[in-house]
Formats: C-alpha cells, structure tokens, sequence
C-alpha cells in the first residue's frame, strides 16, 4: 500500500505502474499534495477528463497549485506521468464501488455474507 | 494552396482526422478539434450492451513507457500502454452525444462502435447514423476485443451487416497482422468504404520489481510514435490491394508523417496519441507543417501527390544489388594468429 502511494521513494518514474490495495474495493482518485506541487503546467494539458486545473493559491512558493476535481476524475494516471515533482497520490472515492459490485455499504456487508 | 480532401464525398477543411478515444469523447472537445482546423472527428467507441463491462475501467490505466518527458508539445517518442476500452455511457447517452456532437459541429462527426453478432453491429449502426453520424467507423480490430472473436468467422459478417443497414459511408478499421491485406480486400468486396488503417497492436509490459504485468494485470493495447513504420508498410500493401480510400492511423507526430502516408496512397490521416502527450494544438501545427511542405514543392492540394511514392515502391527483384564480399572473396580462410 505504501509503495502504492506517490512520495515513496522509488524506481519508477511517473505513474506507480500496479494499482493502490484500495482499489479492489474503492475508485481511486488522484490527489495534489500542495506542498510537492511545484506549479510547472504539465499535468492540466494531459487531463482529458476535465479534472486538472491551475489555481491560484496564496501563501504557496509558487502562489499556485494543481488542483484535482476529484468528481471528473476518472484515474487514468496520466498526470502522475506528467509530474516531475513526484506531488500526485491516490485516494479512495468511497462512493464509487467496482463495476459488478454492490453500490453501498449495506449492500457491501450483504456481499461479504454471501459465497460468491 | 489547399489542405482541402475529398474524402467519402465530404469536403474536409483538413486530411488531419482525431482518431476515435479519449480525444473524442466529451462533445466539448468538438470544438478544441474545430479551433485547430481538424479534417473530421471519429468519436470514441461504443460497444453493444453484450459488452457493457467494456464501459468500466480500470484505475490506473494510461502509461507512458519510453517517455522522453519534453513539455509543451515537444515530446517526440514515447509508447502509450492503455487498457481504456469503450465510451463509458450507456448506448442512449452515446447517440445523445452524437446529436449533440453534430449540432455544435462544423466538420463531419463519425461514429465508432463494437460488437460482435452481425445483428447488434447492424443495430448500433442505424442508431448511430439516426443519431446523426455521418460515417460509422467499425472497430472490428480493437485491442481490447475479446479473442474468440475473428476477422473470417465474426467481422465479415458484421461488415455486410452493417453495409446493409445504413446509407451513410462505413469505414472498416484494421490492425496490424499477417493477413491484412487480405482483410482489406475482404473488407472492399462487402461493400466498405473505406479501411482505418491501423488500430493499435495488443501488448504487455511487467514490472520486474513486483513480477507481474504492470497497471490492470493484462494486456493492453500499445501505440507511439515508433508505429508508423509498421503502419506505412500496411498502407502501402492496402493501397495496392484495394481501390477504396485509406484513413492511415498510427503514430503520426508531425506534417512530415502525415505527408509520408498520403505519399502511400492514403488520403485522410486520424491522430490520437500526439493529441495527449503533446496537446491539442498538435492538429493546428500539423496542419502548418504540411502547408509550409505544399508551399515548398508548389502543391495546389494533396491530391497531386497521393500515392506518388507507392508507385516507386520496387519490386525486390528490381532493387540494385552489389556484392558483400571484399576483394578477397568469401571470408571462409581462417587467419592463424
């Protein structure tokens, strides 16, 4: 799970290339870690979901920051490949179940109870 | 000087098409496509509800391998690995965005789908050309498609079905194999219009450190820059073979590429994966790459020079050969030390 996560140290450039532990029960979605961002552009243009956008921000080195919105976000990747700074992690959309399971925590629950 | 091609009895503004994917996929990029003079929009795939499954996606499943990392739309070689599969809404949502593609639209909308029984193609293409495509591309090569399913005993089928069920021009799309010429020939006798030459290739890639296949644990489909010449030489052999038009699709990242395949016959060229890595204003530089090449050779359009280099493509009989031998001759003497 940790080596799943952007900010551990290791060979891989970009985009971790294994999915995090979470996702066979949640959507992941890619997050800015502000502090890391370092405000280069080169996320946004290779977002082709709409979900990637430069904002101001004030108080930051850069007085501006990536900002992920995480509802367009549909997890492709592409903008950890983007990054050089290493900024981009995955967190769980807990509404978001994989497709042929269950859509809510009660029906979850249900699932698990069952054999299937 | 005119980018202008006839191309399936549409005036294209550009032979520069966007391939079918993620470039096509929200009718809001109809109109990045149009501010960059693009020739047509080939939408993303819709599949037949028998493949609804191939609606969801994994996350992640976009990688650059090989990756030069250049920004500002000067990346020149990378591989794309991806594992996205069809347009994520349901069939209504996609003849929806169709409806709406064609009404925001100033250049022609096509749409692209995927099934398998000749019935369901026929059907998703009615509802498309309903819908307001005005050609249906046929991804009956897709990467992602189920492999029991074949070009003889699936896709022919599927091609008379759907050249019998719509008026509107039908492109069958192609990938690269051993036999595709002869797919392309098939394709032209069940009444195609025109090939969509080539899909991407399915590929893999492992992670040695954990050992296994990297992103969703399968294949996926691979494409880049390095495509081309492998798609150059399928053009070439298409283009011989068949009398209908060729879309030629693979690995395109300048005017000079698109040039290059319409030297070998084809007449409309799509891009996708120049369009991601380095931006949308990719289509409009192309395009002033081959303006800039037209202006130089004296080219009024594109036509001129459509398949000038096929037809000094040799046969191997004919190439010029000389001997490999030194002056020695065969270099079978053992020298002792």
């Amino acid at each position: 799970m940790a080596r799943a996560m952007s900010g551990t140290k290791s060979k891989y450039a970009g985009l971790y290339p294994h999915p995090p532990a979470f996702a066979a029960e949640h959507a992941p979605v890619a997050e800015v870690v502000e502090g890391k961002c370092i405000a280069c552009d080169r996320c946004p243009p290779l977002c082709f979901f709409e979900a990637l956008f430069m904002e101001d921000r004030r108080g930051h080195p850069y007085g501006r920051v990536a900002v992920v919105v995480q509802r367009n976000c549909t997890g492709c990747g592409l903008c950890f490949e983007a990054c050089p700074a290493d900024a981009f992690l995955w967190v769980a959309d807990h509404g978001q179940r994989p497709y042929g399971a269950a859509q809510t925590s009660d029906r979850k629950e249900k699932r698990d109870h069952e054999s299937y | 000087m005119s980018l202008s091609t006839e191309f399936l009895g549409f005036s294209l503004q550009s032979p520069v098409m966007v391939a079918s994917g993620p470039a096509s996929h929200d009718v809001n990029q109809i109109r990045l496509a149009q501010e960059q003079r693009a020739g047509a929009v080939v939408l993303k795939t819709a599949c037949s509800d028998k493949y609804a499954h191939m609606r969801y996606w994994p996350r992640p499943r976009y990688k650059l391998l090989d990756w030069d990392k250049q920004i500002a739309g000067r990346s020149k070689t990378f591989s794309l690995y991806s594992y996205e599969q069809g347009y994520s809404g349901r069939l209504e949502d996609y003849w929806e965005f169709i409806r709406a593609s064609r009404e925001h639209a100033r250049i022609p909308i096509f749409g692209s789908i995927f099934a398998d029984e000749a019935r369901d193609w026929a059907d998703l293409a009615r509802r498309a050309e309903e819908s307001g495509a005005e050609a249906v591309e046929l991804d009956i090569s897709s990467p992602h498609r189920p492999r029991s399913l074949e070009f003889e005993t699936t896709f022919v089928a599927a091609i008379r079905a759907v050249v019998a069920a719509v008026h509107v021009p039908v492109l069958v799309k192609l990938a690269p194999s051993a036999d595709l010429a002869h797919q392309c020939t098939v394709a032209e006798e069940c009444g195609a219009s025109a090939l969509t030459l080539c899909n991407r290739i399915r590929g893999l890639d492992v992670d040695v450190e954990e050992q296994r296949p990297i992103l969703h644990g399968y294949f996926a489909g691979i494409g880049g820059p390095w495509a081309k010449y492998s798609v150059m030489r399928h053009v070439a052999e298409a283009a011989q073979a068949v009398r209908i038009p060729i879309s030629a699709t693979g690995g395109v990242m300048s005017g000079e590429d698109v040039i290059k395949y319409i030297l070998l016959g084809a007449t409309t060229v799509q891009i996708l994966s120049v369009i991601m890595v380095n931006g949308w204003d990719s289509i409009g530089r192309i395009n002033r790459e081959i303006e800039v090449y037209m202006e130089r050779k004296g080219l009024a359009t594109l036509a001129v020079i459509r398949g000038r280099a096929l037809s000094r493509l040799i046969r191997p009989e004919e190439i010029i050969r000389y001997s490999g031998e030194g002056a020695d001759g065969p270099r079978n003497v053992w020298n002792e030390e």
